[in-house]
């Protein structure tokens, strides 16, 4: 006779025995179990809203791998690469050169809270996310692997993680804040919920959209496969967090919401956020990131929030809803002039038409970002090459390791917060990022970021800062179009 | 030589930038240093009659352009302002 899951579920994964040859501090020691002082009889009640057995999980990866392998091994990737749109092949190279090994990171932080989360169900589904981010890397990585033989980009999905290039920084500091180096408790709300509920929607189910409207099915299905799992496992976070806020930790969980969110949409917004508004081709774009972001964020995720009793982070109307219309213009800029310094082919994505769609989604564009473009394109249109690789550095911010940018134009605004703090100087693009180094000095002091090291002769000068990304000349990444984005635009002229 | 790092917030920009200049230099002179940097790169030109003018940042007074960077009170990487003065009408 076959029982029913429910009928055997809950009391095969309750596997919180009572020790007798250690204490409950050395199984657990609270210092990567639980440093709150949750009870053992609380976190016995830990409920994950998804109940899947390992049988049930096995066949259901074996099925998505299947479908993910077979629409690539249908269809020839490198053909469709080579053909593909400027503008598609950097968010392809971007996109596996940023994302596989965080995902490997990330079974480091799943092994932390499987050993070690004290709710049996908990450790039961983070055994599974740990199996699933060894996936979400090998899977990438072989996507990424076919396409070495067409663009030397791809070497860096390998590669990237273990360099010192500033992008690569930036995401270090980020994930090792959020994932690396905390209790396993921190680590899965700040994971599990900030990162994976509110913003792995957009990387996985809009890209997703958007690289089906494309016509790039395999990268679309692998991207969904990869979502599907996120989905489960985001799902460790809101469990956790109501034993915390019945147990009195309201505070507590709201304050690692408040950094966590705005530390991950610092890297979204400044690498999907172009991704989805200047890279992705013209005619197949439906959403601007500003949509997706009200529909999976300030829609979504806002009611989850909420539901579990929690307030939105306190910068939310002041910073982060202002920011949704800003800061990835303004990174993509950098991100665009400075391309020598990134292993993609960035596109500059403002063509004539490009412009009109930017205006239509964002109010203002054209002037504000649009006339830095306006000194680019004249450049581009009179030939001033040397005018089109800046030589002053850009300033980057301590808390993000993105630029320290603003408001460009005729509304300009571009500010900083600066702190000095034992000896050091630290310049912060905002006041939410300065609040975050407050609430932890002693975590975040003495982290010397890229211009940091450039400042204080780590990083040599001219060609020693390429030497120090290890990006040897044909590594380094020029303009996806050659510059004849401008050519619409000499017409005009 | 340059020993010393400015944090240039050039008006208009959409970003700050790093100047690395020399603590010798003049208030003058690191205008000029921005001004190749950044005019013509990032930021239009200033049109004619247009002057540029440094101040600290969070400041509102201009500094004189003869004054030495070692004569000020900036630390390393000061945060620095590059405003665009218009011509009385």
């Amino acid at each position: 006779m076959n029982l029913k899951n429910s009928q055997w579920y809950d009391i095969a994964r309750d596997t919180n025995w009572t020790p007798k040859y250690v204490t409950e501090d050395e199984l657990f020691p609270p210092q990567f179990s639980d440093p709150f002082g949750i009870p053992t009889s609380a976190w016995e009640t830990f409920d994950e809203p998804f109940k899947v057995t390992y049988r049930e999980y096995v066949r259901t990866q074996r099925e998505k791998d299947v479908g993910a392998y077979s629409v690539k091994a249908a269809l020839s990737r490198v053909d469709f690469y080579k053909s593909a749109d400027p503008g598609w092949k950097a968010l392809l190279q971007m996109h596996f050169g940023t994302i596989p090994l965080v995902e490997y990171g990330s079974v480091s932080a799943f092994a932390r809270i499987t050993r070690f989360g004290k709710g049996p169900g908990m450790r039961n589904m983070a055994t599974f996310g740990t199996i699933d981010e060894i996936r979400h890397a090998q899977i990438q990585m072989l996507f990424a692997y076919e396409f070495l033989s067409v663009d030397r980009a791809f070497d860096w999905a390998h590669k990237a993680a273990n360099t010192n290039n500033w992008v690569i920084l930036s995401e270090h500091q980020c994930f090792d804040d959020v994932e690396h180096t905390r209790d396993a408790i921190s680590a899965a709300i700040m994971t599990n919920f900030s990162f994976e509920q509110a913003f792995t929607n957009l990387q996985f189910v809009a890209l997703s959209a958007d690289a089906r409207r494309y016509g790039d099915f395999s990268f679309s299905t692998m991207l969904q496969t990869i979502q599907s799992d996120e989905a489960r496992h985001a799902q460790i976070g809101e469990p956790l967090m109501k034993i915390m806020i019945e147990n009195g930790k309201k505070a507590e969980v709201q304050k690692m919401i408040d950094i966590s969110f705005w530390r991950i949409w610092s890297q979204f917004s400044a690498l999907s956020g172009i991704a989805f508004d200047y890279y992705t081709p013209l005619d197949k774009r439906e959403f601007s990131l500003k949509e997706f972001v009200h529909e999976f964020v300030t829609t979504q995720f806002l009611r989850n929030i909420e539901a579990l009793g929690l307030e939105k982070p306190w910068y939310w109307d002041d910073y982060f809803l202002p920011d949704v219309d800003t800061y990835h213009h303004a990174q993509q800029i950098g991100i665009y002039m400075y391309r020598d310094t990134e292993w993609w082919d960035p596109v500059a994505g403002v063509s004539h038409a490009e412009r009109d769609w930017l205006e239509k989604k964002y109010p203002g564009w054209n002037d504000t970002y649009g006339r830095v473009w306006d000194v680019i394109t004249d450049n581009v249109k009179h030939g001033r090459l040397d005018r089109l690789t800046p030589k002053v550095l850009p300033m980057m911010c301590s808390m993000s390791g993105f630029e320290l940018t603003g408001v460009a134009g005729k509304h300009w605004k571009v500010e900083e917060c600066m702190l000095d703090y034992e000896g050091q100087r630290y310049h912060f693009g905002t006041p939410v990022d300065k609040w975050i180094f407050e609430q932890d000095p002693i975590r975040y002091k003495g982290y010397k970021g890229f211009i940091d090291r450039i400042v204080d002769g780590t990083i040599p000068p001219g060609e020693g800062i390429f030497d120090y990304m290890s990006m040897s000349p044909e590594e380094r990444g020029r303009c996806g179009t050659n510059f004849t984005w401008a050519d619409d635009l000499k017409k005009l002229a | 030589m340059a020993n010393f790092a400015l944090v240039c917030n050039y008006e208009f920009d959409y970003g700050m930038k790093l100047l690395q200049v020399d603590s010798e230099n003049t208030i003058g002179e690191v205008i000029q240093v921005a001004r190749d940097g950044i005019a013509g790169v990032f930021v239009a030109e200033p049109e004619p009659g247009v002057t540029l003018k440094l101040r600290k940042y969070g400041t509102t007074e201009f500094l004189d352009e003869n004054l030495k960077i070692s004569e000020t009170d900036f630390k390393q990487t000061e945060t620095i302002e590059i405003i665009h003065v218009y011509p009385k009408a």
